[in-house]
């Protein structure tokens, strides 16, 4: 091969390794950038008068007398809607039968797609779920829902060949002739008069409690669950890991047992999680039954067991990285080798195995599949301190599993989907963050 | 060394100081120190022993029930059914498709970042490609999954043949530039006129340019025309699962790399080889066990993952027609063990409870076995250079 070939390979070899990185740099952004701008979008979005009303009963929370005068301003719209369903609902009356079938199938629809819309209407009976007693409670939901207002979404099926088409037929069409033909353009029309979109600000996604399963509220009892399956796991893994990476560092002789427990370690870091939340299943609560059945005490065992390899590397490295000098100094005091360990080794470790810890504290709080079987429930409210030995919690990781693939109203929720991976992945990326910025402190540190 | 002689000369100092009784009660309570020291760094093994022990126990009973055959020979799973049929046949085969799927993806890429972070990248330029892969790491899998899942696969339904064929295009277009030069440089590398070579060599350089372009068009618009008919199946996956493997790859292949000594590297450059033949003639080779303990590491990742698979594999448990068709929906061991638990639970002790521990067990077992051999790999390679 001639040299300049040679050059070029050499290039472009370089340029697939930096190509590479930055595949990986990218797949980050991709993954991180909709996550990050649509959970944004649950704390700070446009809300509607039905949100405001939503937040003031359920939560009491609102300035009543605005809250009066906006409603009383919405109401001027409101009533000409009412009124129009009114007289056409007069209409039909003095319809021929058939015809007044035909009118009233195509009405049906039309009514349930407006009460979604802006609320219930007048007439109705009060629902028993709360999501039937609020129209749209975020502005662009209500844009999409005003579409499905206007139109009618049918399938193509004529052609069997490829999948079936979607197609809209306008509703007013459909009513042409009758007096309701007017209520589609006024609603079109004033529809930001009625709901009165503003933008809203909601810190209480992070702080209140869901209501009618996470389809108003916030998403405080899953915050609070995963804090205490991670801190719970870590109080079990934290010391155990530590002592277990003194035992390494400072007691342990080459030998074969030695090698069995390094390989047991090696070994545990590599069960799959989900096997964790068959033997939580099988150990914790069938064979030791700790509880009832799921509750956060067997979720945080499990968590901790699952965690400890790694708390054990992460101290071992630091009780290593700690200079050889500051332990013979001691040594050569006159201290024992326990009190060593104790004044000068694990303090020198210390922010050593912080970083581990704080890391491993990430990994509990995120982590799912230990957590189906042994501690996570689909919907609860916030558990108290006393309960976490025999009642299961939400969490987020299993409620945002939950959320998005089991929900029966999985579509119409995104945004707290979304609100949720957020706080998971800040949670988890915040203390990953804190640890690069400690471990950068203390090799600088060590540096001198 | 050292300081235990440090220890000892100060074990024999206190012993002219206090008396033997107190010396000998001084001494048993270091050896119940450090044998309680010695219990809890047994913690860890006595819980591997645990989980095998409770996992086995779990599972015995569902090969006793039903027997080894239909578990690993047929294919239909019908856990609810009565009598219920269990053959986990295509739920293995596609644990084992999305494990080779991101396997193929994320080996390639995790190697040659290993290579960059380790031998070419400059220090400070390290410190921040570092942070980027830990980060990656760090991400739950249950974020990956709702991406893979509300993200991905709408976008791959509705955009899916551009996707790949832009795919395709990015991925294939400098790999055939690269080999077209290097082809055309090696035929006419006989000539020996220089002139005429280099003629040559350009012809030659058209020649194949054209070919490859009009095979890259021709397969990229094969790629576009495909249409894909759900979004949550192997493809999906597989990308998803390579990117969540490639952190470990990245960081256990590096290690490997780094272990190779500045010798060898320098010994490479005074022989005249540029950079490229240096890494992939004398550090790869020297590395190898290594980066395979990595590959091993990156491959149990994505085996043992269950959220993102279960999420956004489809959970449908047939063996795809064709048997490599990647855009089909697929069904895993823990997708199955993570989605059947909810409704076998109450039925404790039935074949469709056990048959979940079965599975764990294999899943275990496999872990369990690659762990070993990457372990032991990783132990040769480091006598070898210690050796050298």
């Amino acid at each position: 091969m001639n040299l300049g070939t040679r050059k070029i390979l050499d290039r472009s070899f370089t340029a697939v390794g930096f190509g590479s990185i930055a595949v990986m740099g990218i797949a980050l952004l991709i993954v991180l950038a909709p996550i990050i701008y649509n959970g944004i979008g649950s704390v700070f979005f446009t809300g509607t008068l039905e949100h405001r009303n939503m937040l003031f009963n359920e939560f009491g929370r609102g300035d009543k007398e605005e809250l009066v005068k906006e409603n009383a301003a919405s109401e001027v719209y409101r009533k000409q809607i009412y009124g129009m369903l009114d007289a056409f609902e007069a209409e039909l009356e003095t319809m021929e039968p058939e015809k007044k079938q035909d009118y009233l199938s195509k009405y049906g629809p039309v009514r349930t797609a407006l009460q979604t819309l802006i609320g219930p209407l007048p007439g109705e009976e009060t629902a028993i779920l709360t999501r039937y007693k609020y129209g749209q409670t975020r502005w662009e939901k209500a844009e999409e829902k005003l579409h499905e207002f206007l139109y009618e979404a049918k399938w193509d099926y004529s052609n069997p060949d490829v999948m079936a088409k979607e197609y809209f037929v306008s509703r007013a069409a459909e009513f042409e002739g009758t007096s309701l033909v007017k209520l589609f353009p006024y609603v079109e029309k004033h529809l930001p008069d009625v709901l009165r979109p503003r933008f809203t600000v909601y810190w209480g996604f992070l702080t209140d409690s869901s209501v009618d399963s996470h389809i108003f509220g916030g998403i405080w009892p899953e915050i609070q669950g995963t804090f205490f399956l991670a801190v719970g796991a870590m109080l079990f893994a934290f010391p155990l890991g530590v002592i277990a990476a003194v035992y390494f560092t400072e007691y342990a002789r080459e030998g074969f047992f030695n090698s069995i427990l390094r390989s047991a370690n090696s070994t545990l870091a590599g069960v799959p999680s989900i096997v964790f939340g068959l033997f939580g299943l099988a150990f914790f609560i069938n064979t030791l039954k700790v509880s009832e059945s799921k509750s956060v005490l067997a979720g945080s065992l499990t968590l901790a067991i699952m965690i400890l390899p790694t708390i054990i590397r992460a101290a071992e490295e630091a009780i290593l990285s700690v200079p050889k000098t500051y332990k013979e100094a001691s040594l050569s005091l006159g201290s024992t080798k326990w009190n060593t360990i104790m004044t000068v080794i694990l303090p020198a470790a210390l922010p050593g195995i912080l970083t581990g810890g704080v890391i491993s504290l990430g990994r509990a709080a995120g982590e799912t599949a230990p957590i189906i079987f042994t501690a996570a429930v689909s919907v609860g409210s916030a558990i108290g301190l006393a309960d976490v030995f025999s009642s299961p919690t939400p969490a987020l990781s299993w409620n945002i599993y939950n959320l998005a693939s089991e929900h029966e109203a999985a579509a119409e929720i995104r945004h707290v989907q979304y609100g949720m991976v957020l706080a998971l992945v800040s949670i988890v990326l915040l203390l990953n963050l804190s640890a690069i910025f400690l471990r950068a402190r203390i090799s600088k540190k060590l540096k001198g | 060394m050292m300081s235990e002689d440090v220890l000892k000369e100060s074990g024999r100092s206190g012993a002219f100081i206090v008396s033997a009784q107190k010396r000998k009660m001084q001494k048993l309570a270091k050896t119940a120190g450090e044998s309680i020291l010695l219990l809890i760094a047994s913690f860890v093994a006595i819980v591997v022993l645990f989980i095998f022990y409770f996992v086995t126990v779990d599972a015995i009973p569902y090969f006793q029930l039903q027997g080894f055959r239909e578990f690993f020979t047929s294919s239909n799973w019908y856990p609810a059914g009565d009598p219920g049929e269990f053959g986990a046949l295509a739920i293995i085969y596609g644990s084992g498709m999305v494990t080779l799927g991101s396997t193929l993806l994320s080996v390639p890429m995790g190697i040659a970042a290993a290579i960059c972070l380790s031998d070419i990248l400059p220090f400070s330029v390290r410190q921040y490609a570092k942070p980027v892969i830990e980060m990656l790491a760090a991400i739950p899998s249950v974020a990956f999954g709702f991406f893979a899942l509300v993200i991905f696969a709408p976008l791959l339904q509705t955009q899916g043949g551009p996707i790949l064929m832009w795919a395709w295009w990015i991925l294939a277009a400098p790999f055939l530039l690269l080999a077209v030069i290097v082809i055309s440089d090696l035929l006419s590398a006989k000539i020996e006129d220089p002139k005429r070579r280099q003629q040559i060599s350009m012809f030659l350089l058209v020649v194949f340019g054209v070919g490859a372009l009009a095979f890259l068009y021709w397969v990229g618009s094969v790629l576009q025309g495909i249409e894909i008919i759900t979004g949550t199946n192997a493809l999906n996956v597989s990308i998803i699962l390579s990117f969540m493997a490639l952190p470990t790859i990245v960081s256990v292949s590096e290690d490997a790399l780094q272990a190779v000594g500045r010798e060898l590297r320098e010994g490479s450059y005074a022989l005249g080889a540029t950079r490229a033949e240096t890494i992939v003639k004398t550090i790869l080779p020297a590395a190898s066990s290594g980066i395979l303990a990595a590959v091993i590491l990156g491959v149990m990742r994505a085996l043992g993952e269950t959220m993102v698979v279960w999420m956004a594999s489809g959970n449908s448990s047939h063996i795809p027609e064709p048997w490599f068709n990647y855009l089909e929906a697929i069904r895993t061991l823990t997708a199955t063990i993570a989605g059947d638990m909810g409704e076998a639970d109450q039925v404790t002790g039935s074949a469709r409870y056990h048959v979940l521990f079965a599975m764990g067990l294999l899943l275990l077992v496999i872990s369990f076995i690659s762990n070993l051999v990457s372990e032991r790999i990783v132990v040769r390679q480091r006598k070898i250079l210690s050796g050298q």
